[in-house]
């Protein structure tokens, strides 16, 4: 019957499925999982399902896995919530979600579960009943207990599953991430603020001591744990001999319309513009190019929509005149708050007029310490 | 206006069968610190503004000339629990009627907002940023959203008005 649904959903050529079978259509569940391991597809996968399924009589859990990346919920500061410069170091993408909550590290030991429902049937603690009994399902011993804010802890003190939802016009998702196996030392050397001094409204994530279950139980293997959760799954919401069935959201064909979902939720504008308002009070450690001479300035800058709206330098005056420290903060006003855009700003004032080399040196590591914020 | 608005909200509130007494306390408490505009308000905008008017996702306008201004209702807050930020649009965006507009967040839900009506937004509730609870304290008096104009005003028509908006929550139970 899930095959046959499969079937539908590729000859539908990315429209709605609604269309399929009257049987599938009521009361039952469907397990997909994605063949992508990129977390904007994947992100735009569940997307595509919440805008274009028809979940009032179907219920979805979707499971997927990402490649090393960092991603912060709908309306948090990236800047705040992960080391920026390191990810770009490291290779590791920084993605938004759709949906509220705070930031989780993702890479191929963690698996994320997303239960897509009406609104009306959308009922998480349910969802974390289906993680915690299967769980308890393949270890009978196991200590797992979901949280009143919805995490799940491992006896009663570690962490190994975070969860954040979207409630749209008529349907809803919740999706949650489960620790297996991940690299806890890139997870925590990742969250970790940009820079100091960030204010913000924005909300902020409560760090908490993880565990994988890996380590926990060694005898469990990530494939086991997939399988126990769809069985579940499938068992909670009430189909019988279902199976799992694997999409590839890359395929447009069957996603209609998907690329563009991918390209906005990829985009800058998406992942650091849709920041709130912050504003960064900071000290720079100034050196001179031997480093025997130090000094401090004080720099405050205002970001709205991830572009730089007001910038205010203060350098002491026998380090740096201040003509030239003002016309690089009226220069980066409007610039990006990032590295690829700023650095060249910077650069261009430098080589904007011929100086003597002792401002030269110091007017260049002004420079690269207001880069180092971004 | 505000005074018109803290009328609407108490009369909202009686009529709804699980009425929070804390909430008519701060109401009622409202209403006497705003009785010394009394007659100012009412002769200044009894013509002009209108009854509340509710979509059935919850969100409720109120007109005022020809601006309306947009919030939820005490149903949808009380069903978000603590509301921890608010996403909303800039001034001068332009909505379609049932076009996203932002969302409120709450226990780490993202719950999407929809524009009543057509319009540009030519306010918005900066009070907000810094104390998104005032959505939970006070949703159709100081938690207003956003204002904006109105385009259509046929639309209006096909919201509903307090009664039939009670019997859509009833309907819900």
């Amino acid at each position: 019957m899930v095959l046959r649904s499969l079937r539908v959903l590729r000859a539908q050529a990315g429209a709605s499925l609604s269309g399929l079978p009257a049987a599938l259509a009521t009361g039952s569940g469907l397990v997909l999982r994605s063949l992508s391991t990129d977390v904007f597809q994947n992100l735009a996968l569940e997307d595509w399902i919440h805008d274009n399924v028809d979940l009032q009589s179907r219920n979805i859990l979707l499971l997927w896995r990402n490649s090393s990346a960092v991603v912060v919920g709908r309306h948090q500061n990236p800047w705040q919530e992960c080391d920026l410069r390191l990810m770009r170091r490291s290779g590791v993408p920084v993605a938004r979600r759709r949906s509220g909550g705070g930031t989780v590290f993702h890479d191929p030991g963690n698996l994320n579960l997303t239960f897509f429902t009406s609104r009306k049937n959308y009922d998480r603690s349910r969802n974390l009943r289906v993680v915690t009994g299967a769980l308890k399902a393949l270890r009978p011993g196991i200590n797992v207990q979901a949280t009143d804010r919805f995490d799940i802890l491992l006896d009663g003190h570690y962490k190994i599953s975070g969860t954040a939802a979207k409630l749209g016009r008529t349907a809803a998702y919740h999706h949650c991430t489960l620790l297996c196996s991940a690299n806890r030392r890139l997870l925590s050397s990742l969250l970790r603020p940009t820079c100091p001094g960030i204010h913000s409204n924005a909300t902020a994530s409560l760090p908490s001591p993880v565990q994988n279950l890996l380590d926990h139980d060694p005898s469990l293997t990530p494939d086991s744990i997939l399988h126990q959760l769809a069985e579940q799954y499938l068992t909670e919401f009430g189909v019988r001999g279902g199976r799992v069935v694997p999409v590839q959201p890359a395929d447009e064909q069957t996603f209609g319309g998907i690329d563009r979902s991918v390209a906005a939720l990829r985009s800058w504008d998406w992942t650091h513009g849709r920041t709130p308002k912050f504003s960064v009070d900071t000290t720079l450690e100034l050196t001179d190019r031997a480093g025997s001479e130090i000094s401090t300035a004080t720099v405050h800058l205002e970001v709205k929509g991830g572009r730089v709206e007001r910038c205010e330098l203060a350098v002491p005056p026998d380090w740096l005149p201040g003509g030239p420290c003002m016309e690089l903060a009226s220069l980066l006003v409007g610039a990006r708050f990032c590295p690829s855009e700023t650095a060249p700003i910077a650069a261009a004032f430098l080589r904007s007029k011929p100086r003597n080399a002792g401002e030269e040196t110091r007017l260049g590591n002004l420079c690269e310490n207001i880069v180092a914020l971004m | 206006m505000a005074m018109r608005v803290a009328l609407r909200c108490v009369s909202a509130n009686f009529s709804h069968k699980q009425a929070r007494f804390s909430q008519l306390a701060q109401i009622s408490a409202s209403l006497q610190l705003r009785r010394r505009d009394f007659t100012r308000t009412l002769s200044t905008t009894s013509r002009l503004s209108t009854a509340l008017k509710f979509t059935d996702k919850h969100e409720w306008v109120q007109v005022d000339g020809k601006v309306g201004t947009v919030g939820i209702s005490n149903f949808a807050q009380e069903a978000l629990g603590d509301v921890v930020y608010c996403g909303l649009p800039e001034i001068g965006q332009k909505l379609e009627h049932m076009e996203e507009f932002g969302a409120l967040e709450s226990v780490k839900a993202a719950s999407e907002l929809y524009s009543p009506l057509t319009g540009e937004v030519t306010d918005v509730n900066t009070d907000l940023a810094d104390n998104p609870s005032l959505v939970n304290k006070a949703c159709y008096t100081e938690g207003w959203l956003i204002k904006m104009t109105i385009e259509n005003p046929a639309e209006l028509d096909g919201l509903m008005d307090d009664a039939a908006y009670e019997k859509f929550i009833k309907s819900l139970e």
